[in-house]
């Protein structure tokens, strides 16, 4: 009985300790945290796709909860006001790719619903294939003045989206990404709109 | 007993390198040595949590109870596992992001349970870190070393901080075999070979 | 009493007539002649040079691998030289002299040597070798690309790549008759379906390859393909051009029958064929790349130990511990 409480009681302190700890650090490196993936995933997309923004789309991003397959989540929106007056949004969305979930930052003009730019944000791909969807931004450029009459899919599934060569999956990822984002801003456009106000 | 510090540490440099002489950790040398700087990168994230929970289980062993013995260690290999995360994610969030997955995976690695039962649960602490210490540089470094291989022929050049070191000319075709999964396994199996080919002492 | 002696005899794969591996290897290389002499003429020189590349560095390696591994030298049973001449068949003509060195190192030591030489390896060696190569290197393996600078009769498009990116309309340039005759861009010594058959003929009547898993690919195939092809004849060839294209052939005569790397019962026998040819077409109509012939056969290499379990029940009592 003793052996009992005590194996009871080592087991509780060590992990009672651990959590605090745990705890004690989550919160004192969240912000930080926010601001890496801030810095490293959306800055500098954001960055490529507004580069004529005239405010500043990473401050003024708000977010707008919605259901995908069923799950609710909340997507980032980033607001850019252009040199030529028109009003832009960007966000990203998520499609698999050869070793993880490829992730795309597309920017759209609100007015023309036309696609800006578009710029891989994260991926985990193998180096040197599939990575060169980021690392090749003429692969991305192809969406650059699309509307979403456009049927992103590849080429050989009967879309309009071309594979890099050699990254077939990966290029999947990308059109299945962009695919989503047409959908969420098809779905959300009017909330964004009302945000944008 | 300086001397006995110093052999438990290169121990772990060497005779018991830990990929190669007891094949332990498997998991991430196949899975995050497709570029140096992710083996290298997993190799010290990989030595900090043996070096930390090394140290904290020896220094609990005494109190803690045999039959308990491996959630006790598994909390505390977890706690700095997630502590190991939580960092990554803070100040090397590139990093964090190629090696994902496995960074929480570090908790299951072989090694790190393997030294707490093993060497840590037996030993006052300040061996258990030389073990720890040499061990997870021992696992960094064959990391290192299958990850160059993997890089400097899958891709001819190694990169760190997204800046090429080219070491082939223009006219060198990357050997992609190499950096996709199925050349982890025969690039482990051919150095595992060489490394049996050199008696241990 | 009649515990005290037990002489268990295990059920018959047993099978020799006195050949030796020498005289088979030897005798399946003369079949593969007509396919190679074929692609000789077709291509040139270059692929003369690529087979004799082949064979030549696959010895070499086997040679290295002996003394390496200290055993008594094996290049005389012509295994090696068998395994590069295959290997060096399913390359391009144009393919450069480091990819053929690679690929025979791969196929002879990480496909054959490392598990043990001769009858221990479990996949088929040639294809370690260019499954390999296939990854690492795809634009080589582009037809297309490769024989470029070529000047043909006929229709200059890889047929199965056409099928690929071109959809089935693709297969209207290319008449069966054509496919048969070699008449197709592709690689040194697989196009030629006449010349393959009448080699896979002549080992058959030999008996140096089963007909069971040459037959039950081949059905895989047009049987596989038929299904296809019947349920939406817009987007999959038929079970003809499939038959005759590509590496099909090729793999049911010479690649999926490599010894140590098949059963030998006969039902198993008729699986892992049927199971090659159905791989084949799933992944040519289904998966990334245009031809699946290279994986097909890896993966069934790969269930051939366990499918090898089925097997005639021993005459007699059973016993346990046979």
């Amino acid at each position: 009985m003793r052996e009992m409480i005590k194996m009871v009681m080592v087991l509780t302190i060590i992990t009672a300790v651990s959590g605090g700890i745990l705890s004690v650090l989550k919160t004192s490196t969240e912000e930080k945290i926010e601001s890496q993936v801030l810095k490293f995933q959306k800055a500098p997309a954001i960055g490529a796709i507004f580069d004529t923004a005239t405010n500043d789309p990473l401050k003024e991003r708000f977010k707008i909860p919605t259901k995908v397959k069923d799950k609710d989540i909340e997507i980032t929106f980033f607001p850019a006001v252009l040199e030529d007056g028109s009003k832009a949004v960007a966000f990203e969305a998520k499609g698999a790719g050869f070793g993880g979930d490829v992730g795309l930052m597309v920017g759209i003009d609100l007015e023309t619903d036309k696609i800006i730019k578009a710029r891989v944000t994260t991926h985990s791909e193998t180096p040197g294939i599939g990575s060169r969807v980021k690392d090749d931004a003429t692969y991305v450029s192809q969406f650059t003045g699309m509307g979403f009459d456009a049927t992103f899919k590849l080429k050989n599934n009967g879309g309009d989206i071309d594979a890099l060569s050699g990254a077939t999956v990966t290029s999947k990822g990308v059109s299945v990404a962009a695919a989503q984002v047409k959908k969420l801003y098809l779905k959300l456009k009017p909330q964004i709109l009302n945000k944008m106000k | 007993m300086a001397q006995s510090i110093a052999k438990e540490f290169t121990k772990g440099l060497w005779t018991e390198i830990a990929p190669f002489r007891i094949v332990l950790g498997l998991c991430p040398i196949l899975a995050v040595t497709n570029t140096v700087e992710n083996g290298i990168g997993m190799g010290l994230a990989t030595t900090f949590v043996l070096v930390f929970s090394n140290f904290f289980v020896s220094l609990f062993r005494n109190s803690i109870p045999a039959k308990v013995r491996i959630p006790c260690f598994i909390v505390i290999i977890a706690t700095f596992v997630t502590i190991v995360e939580l960092l990554m994610q803070a100040y090397t969030y590139p990093l964090f992001l190629k090696l994902g997955i496995f960074i929480p995976l570090i908790v299951v690695n072989c090694i790190v349970l393997g030294r707490a039962e093993a060497f840590a649960s037996k030993n006052a602490p300040h061996l258990s870190i030389a073990d720890g210490l040499g061990m997870g540089i021992g696992f960094t470094f064959s990391l290192a070393v299958l990850s160059a291989v993997r890089e400097i022929f899958g891709t001819g050049a190694i990169t760190f901080y997204e800046t090429p070191i080219v070491l082939f000319g223009p006219s060198f075709e990357p050997f992609t075999f190499m950096v996709e999964a199925p050349g982890a396994f025969v690039c482990l199996g051919l150095l595992l070979c060489i490394m049996n080919l050199i008696p241990k002492k | 009493m009649d515990n005290k002696i037990k002489l268990t005899v295990s059920h018959a794969p047993f099978w020799h007539d006195g050949d030796s591996i020498c005289k088979m290897n030897l005798h399946i290389m003369l079949a593969a002649m007509p396919a190679v002499i074929f692609g000789i003429v077709q291509f040139g020189m270059p692929a003369l040079g690529v087979i004799l590349l082949a064979v030549s560095s696959s010895m070499f390696f086997e040679l290295i691998m002996n003394f390496a591994t200290k055993r008594s030298l094996s290049t005389g049973d012509f295994d090696a030289a068998l395994i590069g001449l295959l290997f060096g068949m399913m390359l391009p003509a144009t393919t450069p002299w480091w990819v053929v060195v690679i690929g025979a190192f791969v196929a002879i030591v990480i496909g054959k040597q490392i598990y043990g030489g001769i009858g221990a390896n479990p996949f088929n060696p040639v294809l370690v070798g260019v499954a390999i190569l296939m990854v690492s290197w795809p634009g080589y393996f582009d037809s297309d690309a490769a024989l470029l600078n070529y000047q043909f009769d006929f229709k200059a498009l890889a047929p199965l790549a056409a099928l690929k990116h071109q959809g089935v309309s693709a297969i209207d340039f290319f008449p069966i008759k054509t496919l048969i005759m070699g008449q197709q861009v592709g690689t040194i010594g697989t196009n030629f379906g006449l010349g393959l058959i009448l080699g896979g003929i002549f080992l058959i009547i030999k008996g140096y390859i089963r007909w069971e898993i040459t037959i039950s690919y081949i059905a895989g195939i047009i049987i596989t393909a038929l299904i296809f092809n019947l349920s939406n004849s817009g987007s999959y060839a038929g079970p003809m051009f499939h038959l005759f294209s590509g590496y099909t052939l090729f793999g049911a005569i010479f690649l999926a029958t490599e010894n140590s790397s098949s059963p030998v019962n006969l039902i198993p026998m008729l699986i892992y064929g049927f199971l090659g040819g159905l791989m084949v077409i799933l992944i040519r109509n289904l998966g990334a790349y245009p031809d699946g012939t290279v994986f097909a056969i890896l993966l069934i290499n790969l269930i051939n130990p366990l499918i090898d379990y089925i097997r005639p029940k021993a005459l007699g009592r059973g016993v346990n511990n046979a």
